[in-house]
């Protein structure tokens, strides 16, 4: 552990590293597989985010990075170097947890300089060195107080400098936003962004919230059912879903998916065509996926029925009752009511198809 | 709206109800207390005197007479502190094992600890003295300890198990990721969250080997007698010596009544803590 000024604070130190590879991760609790032969290729100094819904293997995924599960099988490796077996300290890892897991018997100080004391780091040095994160994190006018006297940022600020303290080549964050309130969320958001683009510490973060996974990320893996679906950037992942789980996930509220017959130039729903921008010659089952934003009221449409207007201010989402199927669309005009009943189209080019058995994206 | 003013029963009931219990527990004391200071003429009197002339020959006896007990309080000591260290020492590694490390039989194990406080001491007493008896530990301080262990050792292990289990497992996690190491995140995170966890166990089980009278009065002998077998000795076939045996007892509850005193806010805590938290592990 280097303790000096220029690379506490500059970056080349960081340049090369954090690369992290896994390789065909397998994990089994009993009976049970937690994740199924898992890859994954994080560069250094990326941003790189564990999308899923709860469940999927992400925070597992997490753990294995960190030390603390074993694998069943594959491994893992840092900067070149096969950690597979190499116990939680040993790694340069630093992680900061949901409950954040501050020392609730050590003041503030003693939390943040836990990581380096127990590297025998001299006391003037820890001193200095918890002051100058405190101060980069906004807290240092908290050090001589106790956790359980902090506030629920305050707290995250706590965990996030005694994880950045020991400047390692990898950061884990699991869900470190979800136990604050919606408008601190946003702002530590932020903060965390550029804190990290500061550091250029490679950060592995997990999180449930596509919201924080899209604004955060510079590439996502999404998480579905112990597999690694997709990996891309938010861009990637929002335009071309790999697949319909996918494709239900990402979005808020996600894309909707309508089954029909996919022939020539068209995908019948229900009795109706829409025009799609690809052709297949034979009919073929498929899933058609729109964005709620591609959503429009058009004449000559599908027939739908508006069950419910969420009015959010500056948008809405309307939910209509359509071809036995809930289809949500996303405006900043309305021009609907409940009760009401319309025809639905959807803007040209804006069509996703996925393998109706399969869900593959065609 | 409920207005949170006791219910006019409840402000009778209970004062009344503590007012007797507290009779009920403070009757004996007192009257050993007073007893101590009587002559043994006093003492027999009938109907028994309040008002008699205090003496302190009891206490002067059983200091410094032929039959004084401070050997006897030395021995209870040696016992006591021996018997809580040992527990301590061994029931901190063992609770802490039992509450996080992943193993085959976890679940067994936890039980058989729980399981040997159910068998009754006065069942073992005859074992636990031809084995002691065999290996040359009868009248030491090790055999006798050792037995207390027995006893102490479960008890003090489930104790201390639930307060184990109160501090997050992220913590501990969170110490091996800060580089401390499995028994660097159990000297630095684990047991100072658990100190008061300990603090209730030792007042415990240092007041139960002090309060011990079987296993002492069979394992025990000449050289080992620890207070609550001396104090057995002013009775005997032909007479028993009340006045000296009030003033011995008193003698002998006092570090227990002392501790009580000191600690008794611990104890209420620590025994509420490890009740709730520790739901349904009765």
């Amino acid at each position: 552990m280097s303790a000096d000024a220029t690379t506490r604070t500059g970056r080349p130190g960081n340049a090369s590293r954090g690369s992290i590879r896994l390789e065909g991760i397998v994990k089994r609790h009993g009976a049970t597989t937690v994740l199924h032969d898992v890859d994954l290729a994080i560069e250094p100094g990326e941003f790189f985010v564990l999308l899923g819904p709860s469940g999927s293997g992400k925070t597992t995924t997490l753990r294995i990075l960190a030390g603390l599960e074993s694998v069943s099988a594959g491994s893992v490796t840092m900067d070149g170097e096969d950690v597979t077996t190499t116990p939680p300290g040993e790694r340069d890892v630093a992680m900061v947890f949901q409950s954040y897991a501050l020392y609730p018997h050590m003041s503030v100080a003693a939390n943040i300089g836990f990581p380096l004391r127990m590297v025998k780091v001299p006391a003037a040095e820890v001193a200095r060195a918890v002051e100058a994160v405190a101060t980069k994190v906004g807290i240092q006018h908290l050090l001589a107080r106790t956790p359980g006297q902090l506030s629920g940022g305050q707290q995250q600020r706590c965990a996030l400098a005694r994880a950045i303290v020991r400047e390692p080549r990898l950061f884990l964050l699991d869900e470190p936003l979800s136990n604050l309130d919606a408008k601190l969320r946003l702002e530590t958001r932020l903060e965390l962004h550029s804190l990290q683009r500061n550091l250029g510490v490679t950060t592995v973060y997990v999180t449930h919230d596509q919201e924080e996974a899209m604004t955060l990320a510079d590439r996502i893996a999404v998480f579905m059912d112990g597999r690694i679906v997709q990996v891309g950037t938010p861009r990637e992942v929002f335009a071309t879903p790999q697949t319909r789980a996918v494709a239900g996930f990402i979005g808020t509220p996600p894309m909707n998916l309508l089954e029909g017959v996919w022939q020539g130039d068209t995908v019948t729903v229900a009795g109706h065509a829409f025009p799609v921008g690809a052709h297949a010659a034979a009919p073929r089952d498929v899933t058609l996926g729109v964005r709620p934003g591609d959503v429009r009221v058009a004449d000559g449409g599908l027939p739908a029925h508006v069950e419910r207007v969420e009015d959010l201010g500056d948008t809405a989402v309307l939910s209509y009752r359509a071809a036995g199927a809930l289809v949500k669309q996303k405006t900043d005009r309305t021009v609907v009511r409940d009760g009401d009943d319309v025809t639905l189209g959807f803007a040209p080019g804006s069509a996703h198809l996925f393998d109706r058995t399969t869900g593959a994206r065609l | 709206m409920i207005v949170a003013k006791p219910h006019p029963i409840r402000a009778i009931a209970v004062p009344v109800l503590t007012g007797a219990a507290l009779a009920i527990w403070a009757f004996p004391v007192l009257w050993a207390l007073l007893t101590s200071f009587k002559t043994e003429r006093d003492v027999l009197a009938y109907p028994p005197s309040l008002i008699f002339t205090p003496t302190l020959a009891n206490y002067h006896d059983v200091l410094f007479g032929a039959t004084s007990i401070v050997p006897n309080l030395w021995s209870s000591v040696i016992v006591a502190v021996g018997a809580t260290f040992f527990t301590v020492v061994f029931a901190v590694p063992a609770a802490y094992a039992l509450a996080r490390l992943r193993y085959p039989a976890k679940r067994a194990s936890g039980f058989y600890v729980l399981a040997t406080q159910m068998l009754p001491p006065v069942g073992l007493i005859i074992p636990y003295y031809l084995v002691l008896q065999r290996v040359g530990g009868l009248d030491t301080y090790f055999g006798l300890i050792l037995i207390d262990l027995t006893l102490t050792l479960p008890f003090a292990i489930w104790l201390m198990v639930s307060y184990f289990e109160d501090v997050p497992l992220e913590m501990e996690e969170a110490a091996l990721l800060d580089r401390a190491g499995r028994f660097g995140a159990l000297w630095h995170v684990i047991l100072p969250q658990v100190r008061g966890g300990i603090a209730v166990t030792t007042i415990f089980v240092f007041l139960n080997t002090w309060n011990e009278f079987l296993f002492a009065v069979v394992i025990g002998g000449n050289r080992v007698r620890p207070v609550t077998v001396a104090m057995f000795n002013f009775m005997s076939v032909e007479q028993t010596q009340w006045a000296r045996l009030a003033a011995g007892a008193t003698l002998a509850m006092l570090p227990v009544i002392l501790i009580g005193l000191f600690a008794q806010r611990h104890i209420v805590k620590g025994l509420t803590v490890g009740a709730v938290k520790g739901g349904g592990r009765r």
